[in-house]
């Protein structure tokens, strides 16, 4: 299947990313700090803590990419397409964004209290 | 006799009811729905009761109208009543009423199902409200959570009738929403693309897919619960490795979607209602369609909102508080177009726009209360106290109640053909919106004031007094309003106005049918290229009726509708779907059976009554296809100016019908998987034997046995499809025996194990992961065997590839969950223990 296509499928893929990444970040977050707490007092500047932003932003990353792309295919599409089209342009942004601001509270709070 | 009434007696002798008792054996649409909405306001009704005795309880300190016990069993069943008999069972009705209708189709497409689905939900609501009237109802709240619902805290059979029959009701949602999701996708009208698709239909199909994903975590709990009570499988008892927050867990994976699951069909209400009262189309069709999308995902990842206070690390808290505030994005955007359709139409006030108004102003205010409760820290301060009781009060009723109920005045002249007095109705309103107010407004205070939720009373000193009396008394005067309410639906029957022929000029076409509807709904399916089809063609009715656009023969028997593609709505075939069958009924009462026999463990007869359901599964699916009661091969079918039969294709209703139950089934198995790893890293005494009790070697060789199985049966899959039906009852044969040896080798494995599934939570949860596999290897084979039978029958050959088709993905399904469990219950843990 091509990144971007008129294919059903991408109408949710930006949320379904967005999904299993939440699960996966959540489940990673317990697993991690069964494995391997960092200290405490080590602050936010921790291998978990580092872990949980890069995948944040190679996520929204991604996401933003496909909506991009969603969005220059639309532009030369017939007419019906287009609606599958920006709606899945729509669905990934809102998947980049929704991810970025989960992602937010890695910055500031400690893992594992 | 002119035309139309010539066509309507011929479609009517074809999609009418059996008379008299004949009726419980129907399986139209428009009955089912009715017969799904009156039974909901009748639960309503008892609710709404419970609900009076708990304020009557609380009217006063001290009071002892209700004992404790008496007390927790009637707010118990007042929330699981509320929730599960009338909140989705009334919506899911709604939805089967209107939606063929609005997608212009004469019916769902698996109508069996869909009364299958109503005697489920009649039979499981009468089990679970009889347990009231014993005296012995659950008392452990909706949310039943373990261990007060574990037998050593509620030893009596009242946690059982809510596990058993809940999951007996949950069975009725499940199958609606597969329903609705295919017939959304599969049976619009031709060129109905997705984007002239009415909105009330994107509502619809989110709410369905949720029911799909949101249901299974709870009937998976429901069983893990009933079997740690029936057959002490301790997967909630901490002492053997067991945790009972993974009930909570798996409860609002379910819980929280639901609140959703509720709000997006009365959304759907909202945004149809609307622009027809402000005489414009809807503002910003697009960013609803996004925000209906948004929601339905974003809503999943809330669940843990509810569990602020049990101990999860901040971060993760974290994540779900910011997932929590994000949900009020679209919800936001939808009251904003709601808003913006009325600033710029010219709004008539008629009666449903008094409930429209009514939902704005409480639902916005329950929102609000929602973003103050996504707080971590104000959560913590008000867990468990009456604030949270109004807060989602204040989002359930104003945001599901009100929109349903103008909904009702609104589509009333559709049931009935009159119009409803605008005089009682709006007294019916004033009542019932003041009287809410009154009754939760206060409740924020008195939560705020530390009242926790559940007490059965309080003591006179605390300075709840007044506000608790109040409230009591803002509930007496909804109950009037509700009274005044059903007082004008009854009398309008008998009383109220002629309606004339699309009362409020509306644009969708449910108003192209008769008001009342007849059975088949349209004689003639037109092609639509507007999503507003009567306000672009007012004649469209008229044309309709007179068999003038597609599909209005009816010499050869059959129920048909269109089949179009779930994108573009272009025309592909004509399915035929069945007429009147007692199958629904007779498998629903084998099913109460086994839920009442289960009760009374009555062990041995809930097996035969499950057998006997079983049997009546297989003979209900025997009357399909070619089958002489359905769609018989015929030179008629070819020679009319129609595309083929479903029957005759690859791509037919029954493999969407598949796929869809095959992701409610995934969703249940990673509720399974989920159970598994998070008892694994979070349970404080997870304790694995020191070898395993599934041998790993005969495991791979049943899996072995299924994965030639399935390559040979998609193999056969494939030459059918291409027209080459050569020695295919031998094929089919061949993989049944080769399924049924997978199946035999599996049977040995679980009985001759030694699993001690009643001291360790490790080894129940592989017993239930080797009954999952079991319980699908079975079906594929049972089926796939039928098929054999069936290809011997004639009713399977390179001209009728269907039925096949639709088993595909079952295969594959039994095939993947079984090499994942290998890996994830099996070799994993070997891995991390080597490591």
């Amino acid at each position: 299947m091509k990144i971007v296509s008129t294919h059903p499928w991408h109408i949710t893929a930006g949320l379904v990313i967005w999904a299993v990444w939440f699960v996966a970040i959540y489940g990673g977050l317990s697993v991690a700090c069964v494995v391997s707490p960092p200290p405490p007092d080590s602050g936010v500047f921790n291998w978990i803590n580092a872990a949980l932003m890069i995948s944040t932003l190679v996520t929204s990353a991604y996401l933003a990419w496909c909506a991009l792309l969603c969005w220059r295919r639309m532009q030369d599409s017939v007419k019906q397409a287009r609606f599958t089209l920006r709606l899945a342009a729509a669905v990934y942004l809102v998947g980049c964004l929704a991810t970025l601001a989960v992602g937010v509270p890695t910055m500031v709070i400690v893992p594992c209290l | 006799m002119n035309r139309e009434s010539v066509l309507d007696a011929k479609f009517s002798r074809v999609w009418d009811n059996l008379p008299g008792w004949g009726a419980l054996a129907a399986v139209n649409h428009t009955s089912i729905s009715l017969r799904f909405m009156l039974t909901g306001v009748v639960f309503f009704l008892l609710g709404g009761i419970l609900a009076m005795l708990i304020r009557t309880q609380l009217a006063l300190p001290e009071h002892d109208l209700l004992s404790p016990d008496l007390y927790a069993q009637v707010f118990t069943m007042h929330g699981t009543v509320m929730m599960f008999l009338f909140a989705i069972p009334v919506l899911e009705g709604a939805a089967m009423y209107l939606i063929p209708k609005m997608i212009g189709t004469r019916d769902l497409v698996f109508p069996r199902l869909s009364a299958l689905g109503y005697y489920c939900y009649l039979f499981g609501g009468l089990i679970i409200t009889s347990s009231l009237l014993l005296g012995i109802a659950p008392d452990a709240g909706w949310f039943m959570y373990t261990p007060l619902s574990s037998a050593e805290f509620s030893p009596g059979p009242g946690s059982d009738f809510w596990l058993l029959g809940i999951t007996f009701v949950e069975i009725s949602a499940v199958s609606a929403g597969i329903e609705l999701t295919v017939s959304i996708l599969r049976t619009r009208a031709p060129g109905m693309t997705l984007g002239k698709m009415p909105i009330f239909a994107w509502y619809i199909l989110a709410m369905a897919l949720m029911i799909v994903f949101g249901f299974p975590p709870l009937i998976f709990a429901s069983i893990l619960l009933e079997l740690e009570r029936a057959a002490g499988m301790p997967f909630f008892d901490s002492a053997a490795g067991g945790d009972p927050v993974l009930w909570q867990h798996l409860f609002w994976l379910f819980g929280h979607p639901e609140v959703y699951i509720i709000f997006l069909p009365a959304a759907g209400i909202v945004s149809t209602i609307l622009p027809v009262f402000a005489g414009r189309p809807l503002v910003g069709y697009r960013w609803i369609v996004l925000a209906v999308i948004t929601m339905g995902f974003i809503s999943f990842g809330l669940w843990v909102h509810h569990m602020f206070t049990v101990g999860i690390p901040q971060l993760a808290q974290a994540f779900f508080s910011v997932a929590s505030m994000l949900v009020a994005i679209p919800t936001g955007i939808q009251v904003f177009a709601w808003i913006a359709t009325l600033w710029t139409g010219r709004v008539s006030f008629q009666l449903p726009m008094l409930w429209m108004f009514g939902f704005l102003f409480i639902f916005v205010c329950g929102g609000l209360t929602g973003v103050m409760l996504a707080l971590v820290p104000f959560n913590w301060q008000v867990h468990d106290t009456h604030f949270v009781v109004a807060h989602f009060h204040y989002v359930l009723i104003g945001g599901m109640l009100f929109p349903l109920i103008g909904g009702l005045y609104y589509w009333l002249p559709h049931f009935s053909g009159r119009m409803p007095s605008k005089k009682i109705g709006s007294w019916a309103f004033w009542l019932v919106f003041l009287g809410f107010n009154i009754t939760f407004l206060l409740m924020h205070i008195t939560g705020l004031l530390g009242m926790p939720r559940r007490v059965f009373t309080y003591q006179s000193d605390l300075g709840w007094d007044w506000l608790n009396l109040l409230s009591s008394f803002g509930g007496f005067i909804m109950a009037m309003g509700v009274g005044m309410l059903i007082l004008d639906v009854i009398m309008h029957f008998k009383f109220g106005a002629k309606a004339s022929h699309n009362p409020w000029m509306a644009d969708t076409l449910e108003w192209a049918t008769g008001t009342p509807p007849t059975t088949y709904n349209f004689i003639s399916i037109p092609r639509i290229e507007n999503r507003h089809p009567l306000w672009q063609d007012q004649g469209l009715p008229r044309s309709m009726a007179q068999g003038v656009h597609g599909l209005s023969s009816i010499e050869h028997g059959r129920r048909e509708l269109y089949g179009t593609d779930a994108i573009t709505g272009k025309l592909k075939e004509v399915m035929h779907i069945p007429s009147h069958s007692w199958w629904p009924l007779l498998v629903a009462l084998a099913l109460a059976i086994v839920c009442i026999s289960l009760l009374v463990r009555a062990y041995p007869v809930a097996m035969g009554a499950a057998v006997v359901a079983a049997v009546f599964l297989f003979r209900w699916s025997w009357e399909n296809g070619a089958h002489k009661s359905m769609a018989p091969l015929t030179p008629e079918e070819q020679a009319r100016d129609e595309p083929p039969l479903h029957s005759r294709t690859c791509d037919g209703p029954g493999l969407w019908g598949m796929a869809v139950t095959l992701l409610a089934d995934g969703a249940l198995y990673l509720s399974l998987l989920f159970g598994w790893l998070y008892l694994w890293t979070v349970a404080p005494n997870w304790a694995v034997p020191e070898s395993s009790a599934i041998p790993l070697g005969k495991m791979a060789l049943s899996g072995a046995l299924l994965t030639v199985a399935v390559v040979l049966y998609r193999r056969l899959v494939k030459r059918l499809c291409g027209g080459n039906d050569q020695h295919l009852v031998i094929q089919l044969w061949l993989v049944t025996g080769l399924g049924l040896l997978h199946l035999l080798v599996l049977l040995w494995i679980t009985l001759t194990s030694e699993l001690q599934y009643t001291k360790l939570a490790h080894d129940a949860v592989l017993l239930v992961m080797l009954a999952f596999l079991i319980f699908h290897s079975g079906l594929s084979v049972i089926v796939t065997g039928l098929q054999a039978l069936r290809a011997g029958y004639g009713y399977v050959s390179a001209r009728l590839p269907y039925e096949p088709v639709v088993m595909n993905p079952m295969w594959l399904f039994s095939l993947t969950i079984f090499w994942i469990s290998y890996a994830s219950f099996l070799l994993l843990p070997l891995v991390w223990k080597a490591a």
